[in-house]
C-alpha cells in the first residue's frame, strides 16, 4: 500500500462507505419486503420515520461516493513519483490493471446512477404523498449493489497497490501508429479520419446543445406530443453517438494539439500533468453534460405520472438547463484553447 | 438564458483564457519528444536552421528528435552537469555510465564541459567516454 493523502482519504471514504452501504442494502430490502400500499395510520407514522433515515443515510453516503470518482483520479497522479518508469497516470494503470479498469468504468457507472437515484429521491419528496417511495426503494436496492462493488474494490485497490515492478511510459501506447483509439475511427472513416472526427465532434455536440435549448425553449410547448417524442428521442441517441466521439476526438485532435505535442495523444497526461490546467474541467463539464442528459432519461421514464408531473418538469427543466450549459461550456472551453493556444 | 447561466458562462470562459495564458506565459516549454517537464541541469536545446528552438529533458530525447529531423538542425546546445552552463555540444565531453539522469527513458549519458569532470564521473560511475551523439555526417 502507498500511504499518502489522498490513498488515507480514499480507503476511508471506502470503508465507510462499505460499512454503511451493506447496513443500507439489508434496511432497504427489509423495507421493501415489509412494504405496504395501504397501512394503518400507526404503522405508516413509523414506516415513514424509517424510510426517512434511510434515504437520508442514501443521500449522504451517495453524494460522498459520487466525490469519489474525481478523488481516484487525484490519488492514481499522487502515485506517479512512486512507480518507476511512470510518467504520467498511464503507467499507474499498469498496476493491477484488471481491478483499475474496472474501477474507470464503475465509477462513472456509479456516478450515474447515484445522481439518478438523488434526482428520482428529490421528485418524490417534493410531492407530500411520496408516490414513487417504492419505486424508489427498488432503484436504492440497484445503487447499493453498485456502491458496494465499487467501495470493494477501492478498498483491494488502495491495499493491494505496490509500486514494485517498472512500468513502460504512455507513449508505448497513445503514440503507436497501431493504436485502438487510431484504428476504431480509421476502420469507420478511411485514411482521413482526423479531420472527420473533428467535424463530426462539433456537428454532434453542436446538435445536442440546440436540441437542449430547444427543450428549454417557449416554443417547445406548442409542439405536438409526436414530434416532442422525435425530439427527446434523437436527443438521447445523439447523447449516446457523442460519447465515443468526444473521447476519439479528444484523444487523436483535441489532446496533442492542446498540449502542443503534436505527437502525443495520451489522455492521462492531459488531465493529470498541468500541461493544460483547465482540462480536467473540460473533461469534467462533458462528463456532467452527458450525464444530466441520461439523468433527463431516468426522471422521463420514472417520475413522470399524474402525481409527480409538475415536480418532475420542473426538474427536467432544471437538468436540461445543467446539461445544456455544461455541455456547451466544454465546447466553448475546447475551442477557445484551439484558437489560443 | 437566464442571469445565472450566462454569468456561469462568462465565469468558464475567463477559465479557459487563464488557462490559455498560463500555457503561453506562464509554463516552461515540455520536452519536444516526450512532452516531460525539463529540468534545467539535463536541459538540451536544438537550434533549427530558421533559428526556432527546441528544448528536450535529456541527451536521449534530444538525440531521438535528432535521428529523425537531422535536415532541419542547425547546432545543438548541451548542460554542463557541473557548472550548468550552456555549451556547443561539439565542445562538450560525453559519458555513458551508471547514473541515470531520468527513470522513464533510462539516459546514462552525460555531458560535461571539462574533460577532467567527465573523467572523475566516468571514475565514479563505472561510465566511458562516449563520442558525441549529435555529429551529423556530412
Amino acid at each position: 500500500m502507498i500511504i499518502n493523502i489522498y490513498t488515507l482519504i480514499m480507503l476511508f471514504v471506502a470503508l465507510v462507505s462499505l460499512c454503511l452501504g451493506g447496513f443500507l442494502f439489508y434496511a432497504t430490502l427489509k423495507m421493501l419486503l415489509r412494504f405496504e400500499p395501504t397501512a394503518a395510520l400507526e404503522t405508516k407514522s413509523k414506516f415513514e420515520q424509517k424510510g426517512y433515515l434511510i434515504f437520508l443515510l442514501a443521500c449522504v453516503i451517495l453524494s460522498v461516493r459520487m466525490l469519489a470518482w474525481p478523488w481516484f483520479y487525484f490519488m492514481l497522479q499522487s502515485f506517479v513519483p512512486e512507480v518507476p518508469g511512470a510518467m504520467c497516470m498511464f503507467g499507474v494503470t499498469q498496476i493491477l490493471p484488471s481491478t483499475v479498469t474496472f474501477l474507470q468504468i464503475i465509477k462513472p457507472v456509479s456516478f450515474f446512477i447515484m445522481g439518478g437515484w438523488l434526482l428520482c429521491y428529490y421528485v418524490d419528496k417534493s410531492t407530500p404523498t411520496a408516490p414513487l417511495a417504492r419505486l424508489n426503494l427498488f432503484f436504492l436496492l440497484l445503487v447499493c449493489g453498485v456502491l458496494l462493488a465499487d467501495s470493494i474494490t477501492d478498498v483491494y485497490y488502495v491495499l493491494r497497490m505496490k509500486p514494485l515492478m517498472s512500468v513502460s511510459c504512455c507513449a508505448t501506447f497513445f503514440d503507436v501508429p497501431l493504436r485502438p483509439s487510431a484504428m476504431i475511427p480509421q476502420a469507420i472513416f478511411g485514411r482521413h479520419f482526423q479531420k472527420i472526427l473533428f467535424v463530426l465532434y462539433y456537428l454532434t455536440n453542436i446538435i445536442l446543445i440546440a436540441l437542449l435549448f430547444l427543450l428549454l425553449s417557449q416554443k417547445w410547448l406548442l409542439f405536438t406530443a409526436l414530434s416532442r417524442k422525435i425530439v427527446v428521442y434523437s436527443m438521447a441517441i445523439v447523447g449516446v453517438v457523442n460519447i465515443p466521439i468526444v473521447i476519439y476526438t479528444h484523444i487523436e485532435n483535441i489532446v496533442p494539439r492542446l498540449m502542443q505535442l503534436p505527437y502525443h495523444h495520451c489522455i492521462y497526461c492531459f488531465m493529470g500533468r498541468g500541461v493544460v490546467p483547465d482540462a480536467p474541467i473540460i473533461l469534467g463539464l462533458f462528463a456532467v453534460g452527458t450525464f444530466a442528459v441520461g439523468w433527463m432519461g431516468i426522471l422521463r421514464v420514472l417520475c413522470l405520472n399524474a402525481e409527480t408531473q409538475h415536480v418532475t418538469e420542473h426538474l427536467l427543466k432544471k437538468v436540461n438547463g445543467l446539461s445544456a450549459f455544461c455541455l456547451l461550456a466544454s465546447l466553448m472551453m475546447v475551442t477557445i484553447h484551439l484558437i489560443f493556444t | 438564458m437566464t442571469k445565472k447561466f450566462l454569468i456561469a458562462l462568462i465565469i468558464i470562459i475567463v477559465v479557459a483564457f487563464i488557462g490559455v495564458a498560463y500555457q503561453k506565459f506562464v509554463r516552461s516549454p515540455p520536452c519536444a519528444f516526450d512532452g516531460s517537464a525539463v529540468t534545467p541541469i539535463y536541459e538540451v536545446e536544438i537550434v533549427l536552421k530558421d533559428r526556432s528552438v527546441k528544448k528536450f529533458c535529456s541527451i536521449y530525447c534530444a538525440v531521438q528528435w535528432f535521428k529523425n529531423n537531422h535536415h532541419l538542425i542547425d547546432h545543438v546546445i548541451v548542460t554542463d552537469e557541473i557548472r550548468g552552463n550552456k555549451i556547443d555540444s561539439y565542445m562538450a565531453y560525453f559519458v555513458e555510465s551508471g547514473l541515470v539522469t531520468d527513470e522513464t527513458n533510462d539516459n546514462r549519458i552525460h555531458a560535461f564541459q571539462q574533460r577532467q569532470d567527465a573523467l572523475t564521473h566516468a571514475e565514479k560511475f563505472h561510465g566511458v567516454m562516449a563520442d558525441d551523439p549529435f555529429t551529423m555526417d556530412e
